[in-house]
C-alpha cells in the first residue's frame, strides 16, 4: 500500500517544466537569490508546525488518557484501540502516505519523487502522528516532524516554481528544520539530515540546511524555551577504569538494538502480509497491546516516554525495573510501528537507550561504588549508544549528546561505546533498519551507509607509465619532427606528449603533429626536409596554440578525467609537489577497464 | 528582435511581481500561523500550569497528611506540566525522602545540588540524607554547604540553625571538639536571645564544654537574673565545679523564682533540690579557710570523725570478708597516728595539723570509696570535698 501511494504522489507536470524553463531563461539568478530567504521561511513555518504538533500530542494525552495516567485505569486500554481503529480508517480512505515514521517518506521524496511531498500527506501525518501518540501509542513525534518540515519545504518551493533540481535539495532542508524543532538541537538535526537522508556533504545545501534549522529552533525556543529536552546531570569522568563500564554499555547497546530491529523487520514483514481487512484492525491491536502493558503497571512506555527518560536520568529507576522497562519499550514499539500506526522512533530508541544506560550505571553503582560515574550520564551515553546502533548514524549520535548534555567531558564514553554498539549492530545486521523498512516497501534508495563508505576509484587507480613519445614544446617544428623520428617505436604511437614552457602539457594525434609538420614544410616524422625557413624557425608550442591538457593529479576521483577525452587523445597526471612532473598518464580505455574491474570487484 | 525583448522584459517584470506577491503572501501566512500558534500555546501553557498548579495542591496535601507515596504520584505529574519547577523539585525530593526512598531522594537532591551547590536547603536536605546514610564526612560537607548556602527569608536564622543541627549531629557522633567549635561560632554570630543562649548552653555542656556553659547560663542571668532554667542549670555547674556556695545560692534563688511564681511550693525531690541540700550540707560541714581558727578546727573534728567511722566500718567489712586491702593497712596505721587524735587545742595552735588531718579524712573517703563502694550521706559529701581542693581554698 505503501509503495502505491508514494508513487502516486506525482510531481512535474509537462506546463510545469515549460515555465522552469521559461523562468531561467528571463531570469537565470532568480533561484540563487530566493534560496536562502526561502530557508529561512521554510524554518520558521516547520518551527511553528512542529511547536503545534508537540502542543497537539500533549493535549490530546491530556483529553484520552486523563492528566495522570496510572495502571488499572480501563481507558488505558480501550483509547488507544479505539484511536487504532480510527487511525486505520483515515490511513485507509483519507491519508494514504502517512504510515511509517517519515524519514523513509521524505528520502522517497527526495530521490524518487523530486521532493515532491502533498499537503494531504503533511496534514495526515500532523493529525494522525498526534493521534497515535496521544493515545498512547509508544512512537515519537521527531521522525513525523522532519516529515511535516520536508512537506512545509516542498509546499513552498513548489509555490515559487522552483526548477526540479531545487525542489529536490528543498526536501532535506525542510526535514532538517522539522527535526530540528522537534529535538531542539540543531546539529544534530543538521548532521541526520547529512548523514542519513542526503548522504553526502553538499555545499549547494548546506548552507540552506543550517539557515532553516536555526531558524525553526529559534522559533521553537521562543515558546518552549531554552531548555534541553531533558534536564541533563552532572557528567564527569574521573576514573579511566569507568570506559570499561561504558564499553559494556556499548555491547549491551549494540545486541539490544539487533534484538530490537530483527523484531521489527520480522513483525512489521509479516503484518504487512496479512490479508487487507485485517491490516484495517492491527493499529487497533497493536493499541490494545500497548495499553495493555501501561494497565498492567507500566505507563512509561507509553508515548513518546520523555518523563520516564528524565526519571532515569535521575535515578529514580532501580536497575531491574530499568531492564523490564526497556524490554517493553522494545514490545511496545514494535507493535506500534509494525501496524502502520504514523510516528517516529526516534524517541523510543532514545528510551530503550536511557533505561538500557542507567541499569548499567545503577548495576554499577551497585557493584562497584568505588567507580564516580553517574547513573545520569551512563543513561545519556545508553541514549547516544542505542542511536549509533539501531538507527545506524554514528557521527549524529554523538554529536546528539554532546548537545544535548553541553558537556565536552563525556565525549570519550560516548565514542567508545558508540562505536562498539555501531560495530556489532553492523557486523550482525548488516542491512540497516530503515534499508530493511525501505526493501519491504518495495522501494531501493539509496543506502547512506553504503555511499558513507564507498570507495572511491581515483586516477592513480587507471595510471600507467608513460610509453608514448615526448616532445619538449621550446624545440623547433625541425628538431621535433627529428627527436621524433630517432624515437624507437614511434611508428606505433599514436599519441604524443608535448611538455610545454609554462610546465604544462598537449597530449597530441599523430596525425594532428603530422599536418603541423608537413605544413612547416617537415612532410613525415620519416624524413624532415627543408621547408618554409620561417615556419621551420618557430617552436612547437608556438605552433600548438595556447590550448593545454587540463591538470589532473594522482589522487582526483577517476570520473574526474571523463569530460576530457573528447577533446584529448590522452591525459597526463602530474605530481601536485612539482608543477609538470609527469607521474603517469590515463586514457579512456584505462578509465573504462578500471571502472570495469571495480564492478566486477563488488 | 526588439519585440522578443519587450516581451522578456515584460515576462520578467510578471516574474518580479509574482514573486513579491508569493513571498508578501508567504510572509503573512507566516505571521497568521505564528499568531495562531502564539495564541493556541498560550491557552495551552495557561492549562499546564493550572494542571502543575492542581497536581502539585495535591501533592502538598498528602505530603503534610502523610502520605508520601501518593505525594511522589502528584507531585511527578506537576512536574510533567512544569518541568524543571524548583519548588515541586524540592518537594518531590522530600516526599521521595520521607517514603523512605532515601536512594531516590538523594539522587534526585544531588541532580538538584550539581545546578545549584550552593543552596542552602538543598545542601540541608542533602547532609540529613547522607548523615542518614552514615556517609559521616559527607553530611559534615553538605552541612557546611548549607551553612555557607544561600537561604530565602532569614538566611542567618536558618543558617543558625542548621549549625546547631550539625553541632547535636557531632555530638552524637563523639566529635566534641567540632561540636564546640561549631556552637562558639553559633553563639558569637548570635544576638543577645535568651531563648538561643538556653540552646546552645546545653549543647556546649553536651559537647564537652561545661565552663562556655556556665559563662551562657551567666550571660541570661545578667539579662534575665530570675530565670529559672538558667539559675538551675549554673547552679548544678557551680556545683559540679566544686562552686557550692555560688551553686547554693543560685538553687536557693531558683527555688525562690519558683515559689514566687505562684507555682507548686511543696518540695519535690528534684536533682536541683538534692544538689542545693547536698550544697547546704558542704557549707555547713567543709572546714574552709575562710571561717574563724576555732570554727575551723571544730568543723575538721566533726569531719575527722565520720571519717574515722566510715573507716572502722569499712575496716570491718573488709576484715568479716578477709579481704584487708593495703590501702586500708596504710589507712589503719595513719588512724593510730598521733594525727588521728588531735585535740582542739592542738588543732588551733598549729594549723599545720588541721592540714595534715584534713588530708587524713580526705585519704580516708578516697581509700574507702575504692574498697567498699560508694559513700553515702556525709561521707558522701566529704569525698566531694575532697574532690574540689577549690571549695577549701575558700
Amino acid at each position: 500500500m505503501d509503495e502505491r501511494a508514494v508513487i502516486a504522489e506525482t510531481p512535474a507536470t509537462r506546463q510545469e517544466v515549460s515555465t522552469e524553463g521559461r523562468i531561467a531563461r528571463i531570469a537565470p539568478d532568480r533561484e540563487e537569490r530566493v534560496f536562502l530567504l526561502l530557508s529561512i521561511f521554510i524554518g520558521v513555518i516547520s518551527g511553528l508546525l512542529v511547536v503545534s504538533f508537540r502542543m497537539a500530542i500533549e493535549w490530546l494525552s491530556v483529553l484520552l488518557l486523563g492528566s495522570a495516567p496510572s495502571p488499572h485505569q480501563p481507558r488505558l486500554i480501550i483509547i488507544p484501540a479505539l484511536a487504532g481503529l480510527v487511525i486505520a480508517v483515515l490511513t485507509r480512505f483519507v491519508f494514504p502516505n502517512v504510515r511509517g515514521s517519515g524519514i523513509n517518506q521524505t528520502k522517497a521524496a527526495l530521490y524518487i519523487h523530486n521532493g515532491y511531498i502533498s499537503f494531504r500527506t503533511v496534514i495526515g501525518k500532523f493529525l494522525l502522528s498526534a493521534l497515535a501518540i496521544g493515545s498512547g501509542y509508544s512512537l515519537g513525534p521527531e521522525d513525523p516532524s522532519l516529515q511535516i518540515g520536508a512537506g512545509v519545504a516542498s509546499l513552498v518551493s513548489r509555490r515559487f516554481g522552483m526548477s526540479k533540481e531545487k525542489l529536490r535539495i528543498f526536501a532535506p532542508i525542510g526535514a532538517a528544520a522539522g527535526l530540528a524543532a522537534a529535538f531542539n538541537a540543531p546539529i544534530s538535526a543538521i548532521l541526520f539530515v547529512i548523514e542519513e537522508v542526503i548522504g553526502q556533504w553538499s555545499a549547494a545545501v548546506l548552507g540552506s540546511i543550517v539557515l532553516a534549522a536555526v531558524a525553526s529552533v529559534v522559533v521553537a525556543r521562543s515558546f518552549w524555551g531554552p531548555e534541553p529536552m531533558f534536564r541533563i546531570p552532572t557528567v564527569t569522568l574521573r576514573d579511566s577504569r569507568e570506559l570499561l563500564a561504558y564499553a559494556v554499555l556499548g555491547i549491551v547497546g549494540g545486541f539490544a538494538s539487533l534484538l530490537f530491529a530483527r523484531a521489527l523487520s520480522y513483525l512489521r514483514a509479516a503484518l504487512r502480509r496479512q490479508p487487507a481487512w485485517s491490516q484495517m484492525l492491527q493499529p487497533a491491536v497493536a493499541g490494545l497491546l500497548v495499553g495493555g502493558i501501561g494497565y498492567f503497571g507500566f505507563t512509561q512506555v507509553m508515548g513518546a516516554g520523555y518523563e520516564a527518560i528524565d526519571q532515569a536520568m535521575h535515578s529514580q529507576f532501580a536497575w531491574k525495573m530499568l531492564l523490564v522497562l526497556a524490554l517493553l519499550k522494545i514490545i511496545a514499539t514494535t507493535l506500534s510501528f509494525s501496524s502502520g500506526t504514523p510516528g517516529g522512533m526516534f524517541a523510543p530508541t532514545l528510551f530503550i537507550g536511557a533505561m538500557l544506560g542507567a541499569a548499567v550505571g545503577s548495576f554499577e553503582k551497585l557493584y562497584f561504588p568505588h567507580l564516580t560515574g553517574s547513573i545520569g550520564s551512563y543513561a545519556l551515553v545508553g541514549m547516544g549508544v542505542l542511536f549509533a546502533a539501531f538507527l545506524r548514524a554514528p557521527l549524529t549520535s554523538v554529536f546528539m549528546v554532546l548537545e544535548v548534555s553541553g558537556n565536552y567531558s563525556i565525549v570519550l564514553p560516548v565514542i567508545l561505546a558508540n562505536t562498539i554498539a555501531y560495530l556489532i549492530s553492523r557486523g550482525l545486521q548488516p542491512i540497516p533498519i530503515f534499508e530493511e523498512l525501505t526493501r519491504q516497501d518495495g522501494l531501493y534508495l539509496p543506502s547512506m551507509e553504503e555511499l558513507r563508505e564507498e570507495s572511491n576509484l581515483r586516477l592513480e587507480d587507471a595510471m600507467k607509465p608513460v610509453t608514448v613519445p615526448v616532445l619538449e614544446g621550446s624545440q623547433t617544428i625541425a628538431d621535433a619532427a627529428a627527436t621524433l623520428a630517432n624515437y624507437k617505436d614511434h611508428g606505433s604511437a599514436h599519441e604524443i606528449l608535448v611538455h610545454c614552457g609554462d610546465g604544462l602539457w598537449y597530449a597530441a594525434k599523430k596525425e594532428e603533429l603530422e599536418a603541423l609538420f608537413s605544413t612547416a614544410g617537415a612532410d613525415s616524422f620519416e624524413e624532415p626536409t627543408i621547408g618554409s625557413t620561417e615556419l621551420r624557425g618557430v617552436t612547437l608550442e608556438e605552433r600548438l596554440g595556447d590550448e593545454r591538457t587540463p591538470i589532473l593529479f594522482p589522487d582526483l576521483p577517476l570520473s574526474s578525467a571523463l569530460p576530457h577525452f573528447h577533446r584529448w587523445p590522452l591525459l597526463p597526471i602530474t605530481n601536485r609537489a612539482i608543477r609538470g612532473s609527469l607521474e603517469g598518464v590515463v586514457s579512456l580505455e584505462d578509465v573504462l577497464n578500471r571502472y570495469q574491474q571495480g564492478a566486477h570487484n563488488h | 528582435m526588439t519585440l522578443e525583448t519587450d516581451n522578456e522584459w515584460s515576462e520578467k517584470r510578471r516574474l518580479i511581481l509574482r514573486d513579491t506577491l508569493t513571498f508578501l503572501s508567504l510572509t503573512l501566512i507566516t505571521a497568521v500561523l505564528f499568531a495562531v500558534t502564539l495564541f493556541l500555546f498560550r491557552s495551552f501553557a495557561f492549562h499546564r500550569e493550572e494542571l502543575a498548579e492542581r497536581w502539585s495542591a495535591r501533592g502538598r496535601e498528602a505530603l503534610a497528611s502523610g502520605r508520601p507515596d501518593q505525594a511522589i504520584v502528584a507531585l511527578r505529574t506537576a512536574l510533567s506540566y512544569a518541568p524543571g519547577d524548583r519548588t515541586y523539585e524540592l518537594l518531590l525530593a522530600q516526599s521521595l525522602a520521607d517514603a523512605g526512598h532515601t536512594e531516590e531522594a538523594y539522587n534526585y537532591f544531588l541532580g538538584l545540588w550539581e545546578t545549584q551547590p550552593g543552596d542552602g536547603l538543598i545542601n540541608l536536605r542533602l547532609a540529613r540524607l547522607t548523615a542518614s546514610k552514615k556517609d559521616m564526612q559527607s553530611a559534615i560537607n553538605y552541612y557546611r554547604g548549607a551553612i555557607y548556602g544561600t537561604w530565602e527569608g532569614d538566611g542567618a536564622l536558618r543558617r543558625r540553625e542548621v549549625r546547631l543541627e550539625l553541632a547535636r549531629y557531632l555530638i552524637a557522633h563523639h566529635d566534641l571538639s567540632n561540636a564546640r567549635t561549631e556552637l562558639l561560632v553559633a553563639g558569637g554570630n548570635a544576638p543577645d536571645d535568651v531563648g538561643l543562649i538556653l540552646t546552645l548552653a546545653p549543647l556546649l555542656e553536651q559537647a564537652g564544654a561545661p565552663t562556655d556553659a556556665l559563662n551562657y547560663y551567666k550571660k541570661v542571668l545578667a539579662r534575665d537574673p530570675d530565670n529559672r532554667t538558667a539559675l538551675e542549670a549554673a547552679g548544678r555547674l557551680e556545683y559540679e565545679f566544686g562552686n557550692f556556695e555560688e551553686s547554693y545560692r543560685l538553687f536557693e534563688h531558683a527555688e525562690r523564682e519558683h515559689t514566687e511564681g505562684g507555682l507548686d511550693s511543696t518540695k519535690q525531690t528534684s536533682p536541683s533540690t538534692v544538689m542545693m541540700d547536698n550544697a547546704a550540707r558542704i557549707l555547713a560541714l567543709a572546714p574552709q579557710r575562710s571561717l574563724p581558727a576555732k570554727e575551723r578546727a571544730a568543723r575538721i573534728l566533726k569531719a575527722r570523725d565520720i571519717a574515722k567511722k566510715r573507716f572502722e566500718a569499712c575496716n570491718a567489712k573488709a576484715t568479716a570478708a578477709s579481704e584487708m586491702s593495703s590501702p586500708l593497712q596504710t589507712l589503719a596505721a595513719s588512724w593510730a597516728s598521733k594525727e588521728a587524735t588531735a585535740s582542739l587545742i592542738e588543732l588551733l595552735k598549729d594549723p599545720s595539723r588541721q592540714d595534715a588531718a584534713m588530708k587524713l579524712i580526705y585519704n580516708t573517703e578516697e581509700q574507702t570509696e575504692q574498697v567498699c563502694g560508694a559513700p553515702t550521706g556525709d561521707d558522701a559529701l566529704l569525698l566531694l570535698l575532697a574532690k574540689s581542693p577549690k571549695m577549701m581554698e575558700q
